[in-house]
């Protein structure tokens, strides 16, 4: 039994690194000869691995957050004023405020916010030597530190085109999807609140979702994460994101996010109150950069009905159905 | 279209047993995660293929590393594939709900985990938590708790042996059930 738990922890201990954001290309021929030894190490990974994985561990660990005893606010850097539970020795108490200070004050000095209005679009160059480049209606906020390089999508669409650093990770967070940079090009959108699609054109990026297990993306590849809930996505391979030409290719997409879409080209709100002409799938090719043709065309298509107000353009359904 | 064990040949010197005992383990993760048995064969298949694929134009640094991977990338594609077809006659978004099968068993397993959770000191259940279900990195949870990053990599190792050692009917009723 001993022995089965010795097992269990060298199993748990590989799981852990091979979770890591990087996997130590030296620990691989360790890892597959540690696994071909004995019958029970495989059984015991499988298992172990497959339990990480599960989804019962994740509503395990929801509940047991939720619970008084391990209630932890979710890590937001300027809240943080928790103290290590352990007592440790005075000075490496203040030596750890210290430490945590510069932590905490750091990544607010450095944080700098990007930001195009509506119509507009914008090419920025980070300090670490990648670009940035931004469509219409769209905010970024980066942060460059000397141990990681995070951007955050608040709104809008962002091309991403990140200088390779092997020790620097490059993250943007999107709602609650992450994607993690493996050195590449590649396009976030983020469509909704809880809506986020990313195309990857050069090199490769991890995709997350709050605790989900990550995604692999390659060139070519594209994602879709609506409420949580992650899809991989065909893409028609082309150098650059559709945006830039000012053109969007649905297929499937919700009428409200196409319009969010072209919202991010015209100056005059577009509004659709209706909750089902909201959420009614739209597909083909659109070019979001011209507003009144679009709207054109989904009026055509879909059978709605587009009134040109003199501050806003009203999205409608189609009162009176008339016979043909 | 998946290779069958019997068609995969092996360039770069892996024997075809070491590929049987790949494909067993595998299969036997694969098994822990789903109970349909066609997706099993599915994603097991599906990974060794692409497996002897990877390994003919490029050395491997780890085949049961990137086999893992592989078949746990193939999981997520089926669960979407399946919650969306299932989603699709109504008109209503995808679920997020784990597959039915999955429901019943799954109660049992969330009360046995929140129970082992529950036994644990409270720091390592924390870590396990931001580690797990926030997605924190080893180094964030090692700073934000004020411990060392072999301390945070030790909490998870023992945490996830004890989640393990929680469930002892595992192993041995999934064997039953085949």
């Amino acid at each position: 039994m001993t022995r089965d738990s010795q097992i269990a922890e060298e199993a748990a201990a590989w799981i852990d690194r091979l979770n890591q954001p990087a996997f130590d290309a030296a620990a691989g021929p360790d890892f597959d000869a540690w696994m071909a030894a004995a019958p029970r190490h495989r059984e015991v990974f499988a298992d172990l691995q497959a339990l990480w994985h599960s989804e019962v561990l994740v509503e395990a660990l929801g509940q047991a957050e939720s619970t008084p005893i391990a209630a932890v606010a979710p890590s937001v850097p300027v809240a943080r004023s928790r103290r290590p539970r352990r007592t440790a020795p005075l000075l490496a108490a203040a030596a750890c405020a210290m430490l945590l200070a510069i932590v905490l004050i750091l990544p607010i000095l450095s944080t700098t916010i990007y930001r195009t209005g509506a119509g507009k679009s914008r090419s920025v160059e980070l300090a670490d030597g990648s670009r940035v480049d931004m469509s219409g209606d769209t905010e970024v906020r980066v942060q460059i530190l000397p141990w990681k390089r995070n951007a955050e999508l608040v709104r809008g669409e962002a091309y991403f085109d990140v200088r390779h650093e092997r020790a620097r990770t490059f993250r943007v967070a999107s709602g609650t999807t992450t994607v993690r940079v493996l050195g590449t090009a590649f396009n976030v959108d983020r469509q909704s609140a809880t809506r986020t699609a990313v195309a990857v054109y050069r090199g490769a990026v991890e995709v997350g979702v709050a605790g989900e297990a990550d995604i692999v993306l390659r060139k070519g590849d594209g994602a879709r994460v609506v409420d949580g809930h992650l899809t991989s996505q065909p893409r028609i391979a082309v150098s650059a994101p559709d945006w830039k030409s000012g053109w969007f290719e649905a297929s499937d997409i919700p009428l409200g996010v196409l319009i969010g879409k072209v919202q991010r080209y015209s100056a005059r709100p577009i509004l659709v109150q209706d909750a089902a002409l909201q959420t009614l799938p739209i597909s083909g090719r659109f070019h979001v950069s011209d507003t009144d043709r679009v709207l054109q065309a989904v009026q055509s298509a879909y059978h709605v009905d587009v009134a040109y107000g003199p501050k806003a353009i009203a999205i409608r359904p189609v009162r009176d159905v008339e016979d043909r | 279209m998946p290779a069958t064990l019997h068609q995969i040949e092996t360039p770069t010197g892996t024997p075809p047993e070491d590929w049987r005992t790949i494909g067993a383990t595998l299969n036997r993760y694969v098994r822990a995660r789903t109970s349909r048995t066609d997706v099993v064969e599915d994603v097991v298949q599906e990974t060794l293929s692409r497996l002897v694929q990877q390994s003919r134009v490029q050395h491997l640094v780890s085949v049961y590393a990137l086999g893992f991977r592989i078949a746990a990338n193939l999981l997520i594609d089926h669960h979407r594939r399946d919650s969306r077809y299932a989603a699709e006659p109504a008109v209503e978004p995808a679920s997020q709900a784990p597959l039915p099968d999955r429901v019943l068993v799954g109660r049992q397993e969330v009360a046995i985990l929140k129970e082992a959770l529950a036994a644990m000191p409270p720091l390592r259940r924390d870590v396990l938590v931001r580690r797990r279900l926030q997605g924190q990195s080893c180094a964030a949870i090692a700073r934000d708790l004020g411990l060392s990053p072999k301390a945070v990599e030790k909490h998870i190792t023992r945490g996830l042996a004890d989640l393990h050692k929680a469930m002892p009917g595992n192993a041995a009723a999934r064997e039953d059930a085949r």
